[in-house]
């Protein structure tokens, strides 16, 4: 039987031997599957999204720390809002997404390939709305209703840092290891994603009486810009083995 | 389309009857693979993946053009020209149902030796 589907594998025409020269279909669809990863692979610019995201993330912090409203009550309590860090994601999220876009297709177009960028475009669009729309929601809600006097669920807090610019780049990110079907990129994220909505304390601080609430605000957002940073170096160096 | 046909026709229809010769060839289906993948794929990279002369890639793409599966751009970067192929809806159909019979094979091939 295989060897009779076999003869039509002889090509017709002219010969061509790029492909390995088996009958066999199974073998066939595994040498169309190499081919689709070797092209995936070929059109990977994930250290360089890393590296953006990294770079806004930095950007992001002198922001914070200069537009936020602090107000100390003489209790010893601080109020805060960080309206910098609003007013600085709002644009600067769409315009890191066009960049890293941008990167992509130019890289792939000068690999010889197009890219495959419309999803995450898409995602990063999305993720651009999310944020203001959850702190709109939330402003508008307590400036109606009193702040709770418990303190608030913990699942309130990892929603609260999910809609959050580091919780959008997160599911961004698991957006591009999709479509990269990049399973390193997605392990990654993953970590990322963990530290972010459960270890780092992203929309409070570590509310240390060390810190100042500027700084306390600051660190979390270092460390997340120097694991991407790092990241991107990973990924960077890891592309460059494999070619 | 031609169909590519076993020596005796069986009274259900085997899954090679339905094979398109134009799809149904390692290179071309090598090259539709690519340019699916890419969405868009210059020359040079096909020739390089796939281990063609520029003569022998040639050949294949005009055969695949002709049939209407892919379109050919021309063009320039500089002084370099460029030539980018892109895969029509008529090409991703005939992959896909290339991919169809090929699975459709293999099943008929585990039910025989089962």
């Amino acid at each position: 039987m295989l060897a009779q589907i076999g003869l039509l594998w002889k090509p017709i025409g002219m010969t061509a031997n790029s492909l390995p020269a088996a009958g066999d279909p199974r073998r066939l669809l595994s040498d169309m599957r190499t081919l689709s990863q070797r092209v995936r692979a070929d059109q990977r610019m994930t250290w360089v999204a890393l590296l953006v995201l990294a770079a806004a993330t930095f950007a992001a912090i002198p922001f914070d720390w200069f537009g936020m409203d602090v107000t100390c009550l003489p209790d010893g309590g601080c109020q805060f809002a960080r309206d910098g860090m609003l007013y600085y994601w709002i644009p600067a999220m769409p315009l890191m997404y066009a960049a890293i876009a941008f990167l992509y297709l130019r890289a792939a177009r000068a690999r010889g390939l197009g890219g495959r960028v419309l999803p995450y475009a898409i995602t990063g669009a999305v993720t651009t709305l999310v944020f203001p729309a959850a702190w709109l929601a939330v402003t508008t809600y307590f400036s109606n209703h009193p702040y709770p006097d418990q303190p608030l669920p913990y699942w309130w807090f990892v929603l609260d840092r999910l809609v959050m610019p580091w919780g959008m780049i997160g599911v961004t990110l698991l957006v591009l290891a999709w479509l990269e079907r990049n399973v390193a990129l997605l392990a990654f994220t993953v970590g990322y994603l963990a530290l972010v909505l459960l270890v780092l304390p992203m929309n409070y601080g570590f509310s240390s009486g060390f810190f100042s609430i500027r700084a306390a605000m600051a660190v979390p957002q270092l460390i997340v810009g120097v694991v991407l940073l790092l990241a991107a170096f990973g990924f960077r160096a890891a592309g460059r083995r494999r070619r | 389309m031609t169909a590519v046909t076993g020596a005796e026709e069986p009274e259900l229809a085997h899954p090679v009857t339905g094979l398109d010769e134009v799809v149904h060839q390692r290179v071309r289906l090598g090259i539709l693979t690519i340019t699916h993948e890419a969405r868009r794929v210059e020359f040079g990279y096909l020739r390089s993946q796939l281990e063609l002369t520029a003569g022998n890639l040639s050949k294949h793409l005009s055969v695949l053009e002709e049939a209407g599966l892919i379109g050919v751009e021309k063009g320039y970067e500089g002084r370099r020209g460029r030539t980018w192929i892109t895969l029509t809806p008529a090409g991703v159909t005939a992959l896909n149902e290339e991919i169809g019979r090929l699975k459709q094979l293999i099943a008929r091939v585990e039910t025989t030796d089962g």
